[in-house]
């Protein structure tokens, strides 16, 4: 049932306590999520995206983290506002999460059946031997081999793929709406790297899942995603479909991004930066503009007033004063 | 039988420490420890005398050949008799060694456990008030010398000032009520003592555990708050607490009650071994040394085996 919002994050802002003050890790983005609809999150390194996935279901560290303001309705319920116990609830059963770091997301002293058990058990009410036996089942939809005897072991005993596809199959135990897939697989190696999002792929097709895959690899959000949105600095800066972001790029930052494919794969070697200059620091953002400092495009107004998201023709949005045609 | 194989290993890796360490303890108690020749030969001996006794007390052998005896003595826990009362140093060990660890152990076990609580729930609450007040209680409490809480603990607890519901001093175990009478008091004391320490350790190492990652997927899954806590979290921090549980034992039940016992009249092994020094009573005191250096090895081996039971990335190997 494409089309209705399963997801409607408004207005999220998320800070945090630092050495240098306070910094705004995310500010006031808003996005929807569809039902069955792959949203991808894109940007570099820094500019919030875990900390927006992390703050879906309120897993910002608190402190040094504040989320300040915002909503995040699921089927129209704000889950910022929700009590504690209604939120534990829902985590891992409504929303899951696939976390960057498959290396340590584990439990180092648990085995792995032990640690999915406790998620189906505590989740679907299954008994112990039927935990398992469900366990088994979702250890072998992931592609581990010998799920038999893979359920006993603990985690240092996988690789960091078959880490992956456990937490893969810890996030699908219970049936998620939607998936919060952070980076599921930067930490791997490039083979298992496509293995791995081609079973992310499946498994949401056959669930009729929601996802948002966080990710810096544009060839990633080509192959599979529906629409993206693109982040700098902790705001979304363009969100559009996925072939028009390719096509008629609007706003100067997702220029910058796009021209930097080839060049990354052609020129390694020389060493060129991929947008010129670098990210501003979040505890000293400039004023209007984050991107201004390194935009071909900028103005006087870019470096004074905010650019407003404003809607583009093909329904989008782009937060730019001069965006490309 | 892994890990029986395991025990075994340890214990033969055991060996040589056991040696280093008995080794250079009789060095230093040959070279410096107390010589007996002129305290029992009075003011004016003759060489020959001196000769004659030196001789009975062994003293004239090679340095190798008495290692040898003091080895022999600590396989068979024969020790010979006590210098300063005659005893048989074993008999002296086997009556107060029990009753240093029926004084301490409660407060020990005390101390530990509702260390481990309090800073469990410092940690969950980390920053909010409960954490500052346990912090603060557990800061004031490690800053106050045990002597100073021995003492008001007495005239709290024991005196006609205060309760009076114990007596300030002696020992006793024949029954349950008299045991409790006996031990309540110098409980209380290593509680409050140890607690602000265990505290504070505890609490820095479920801190350090909270913020990893793993910490965050189980929340991200659910995991409701006690649950996290007692068991993802803290069997996670069971190899500090192991550590620091099994290696005080050695020293509370040779030395730590010392303080305790003296305050209180207590005949432990700690007034035992305080005596053996003050009066140079060399059979207990090399039975003492030997004891605790076996009792570290001991201790060593009970961690090891505990590391492997808690944490499945320690090998057997
Ligand atoms: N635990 C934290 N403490 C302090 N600041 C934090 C914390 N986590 C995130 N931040 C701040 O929030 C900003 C965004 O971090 P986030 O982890 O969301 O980046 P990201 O887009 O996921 O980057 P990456 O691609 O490296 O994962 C960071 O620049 C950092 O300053
Ligand atoms: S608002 Fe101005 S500085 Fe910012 S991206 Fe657009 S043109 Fe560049
Ligand atoms: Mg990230």
């Amino acid at each position: 049932m494409a089309g209705t919002a399963l997801l409607s994050v408004r207005n999220l802002t998320v800070e945090f306590d630092g050495r240098a003050g306070r910094l705004r890790a995310v500010d006031a983005i808003s996005f929807d999520v569809l039902a069955e609809e792959t949203l991808a999150l894109v940007g570099e390194s820094g500019c919030g995206k875990t900390v927006t996935g992390l703050s879906l279901l309120r897993l910002v560290p608190q402190p040094p983290g504040h989320i300040v303001a915002g909503e995040v309705l699921l089927d129209g319920e704000d889950l910022l506002a929700l009590p504690e116990r209604a939120l534990r609830r829902l985590r891992g059963r409504d929303i899951a999460m696939i976390f960057q770091e498959p290396m340590t997301a584990l439990n180092p002293v648990f085995s792995i059946g032990a640690q999915l058990g406790t998620v189906l058990r505590r989740h679907q009410g299954l008994s112990r031997r039927a935990a398992r036996a469900r366990a088994l089942e979702l250890l072998e939809q992931v592609g581990i081999p010998e799920p038999a005897r893979r359920i006993d072991e603990y985690p240092h005993q996988l690789s960091g793929g078959q880490r992956q596809r456990v937490m893969i199959a810890m996030a699908l135990s219970c049936g998620p709406r939607l998936l919060v897939a952070d980076e599921p697989t930067t930490a791997l190696d490039v083979t298992t790297q496509a293995q791995v999002l081609a079973e992310i792929g499946r498994l949401q097709r056959e669930l009729r899942m929601a996802m948002i895959l966080v990710t810096h690899d544009l060839g990633i959000v080509a192959e599979s995603c529906d629409r993206a949105a693109v982040m700098y600095c902790g705001r979304i800066v363009e969100m559009r479909t996925t072939a028009a972001l390719f096509s008629t790029p609007h706003h100067p930052y997702t220029v910058g991004l796009l021209e930097a494919i080839p060049r990354i794969r052609e020129e390694r070697l020389a060493d060129l930066p991929v947008i010129p200059g670098r990210v501003p620091d979040l505890a000293q953002l400039p004023a209007g503009c984050h991107f201004a400092a390194r935009c071909p495009r900028a103005t006087d107004l870019c470096r004074e007033v905010v650019p407003a998201p404003l809607p583009t023709a093909d329904g989008g949005l782009v937060a730019c004063h001069h965006p490309y045609p | 039988m892994d890990v029986l194989r395991f025990a075994l290993r340890k214990l033969l890796a055991g060996v040589p420490l056991i040696l280093g360490v008995t080794l250079l303890s009789f060095t230093l108690m040959v070279h410096f420890g107390p010589d007996r020749t002129f305290e029992l030969l009075g003011k004016n001996p003759t060489t020959e005398q001196i000769a004659e006794l030196r001789h009975q007390l062994g003293y004239d052998q090679p340095f190798l050949l008495r290692y040898g005896q003091y080895l022999r003595e600590l396989l068979t826990l024969d020790f010979g008799h006590s210098d300063a009362t005659g005893e048989k140093v074993a008999s002296l060990l086997a009556r107060s060694i029990p009753v240093s660890l029926a004084l301490v152990l409660p407060g020990f076990v005390l101390g530990n456990l509702l260390g481990v609580a309090l800073a469990l729930l410092a940690a969950s609450c980390r920053g909010r008030w409960p954490d500052r007040l346990i912090m603060a209680a557990a800061v004031f409490g490690m800053s106050i010398s045990f002597l100073v809480v021995i003492f008001v603990f007495q005239i709290w607890f024991c005196t006609s000032h205060g309760l009076d519901l114990f007596p300030v001093r002696g020992w006793g175990m024949a029954d349950v009520p008299d045991y409790l009478r006996h031990v309540t008091v110098p409980t209380l004391a290593v509680v409050f003592v140890a607690l602000g320490y265990n505290t504070r350790f505890y609490r820095a190492v479920i801190v350090e555990e909270m913020e990893r990652d793993h910490v965050r997927t189980a929340r991200a899954f659910g995991s409701p708050p006690l649950r996290l806590f007692c068991r993802d979290i803290l069997k996670n921090c069971a190899i500090p607490i192991i550590t620091r549980i099994t290696f005080t034992i050695p020293a509370i039940v040779i030395g730590g009650a010392l303080l305790l016992e003296t305050s209180f009249g207590i005949p432990g092994a700690g007034k035992v071994t305080y005596e053996a020094i003050i009066s140079g009573d060399q059979p207990v005191l090399k039975a003492v040394v030997g004891l605790t250096a076996m009792l570290f090895v001991a201790a060593l081996l009970v961690a090891d085996i505990l590391y492997r039971v808690v944490d499945p990335r320690v090998s057997l190997e």
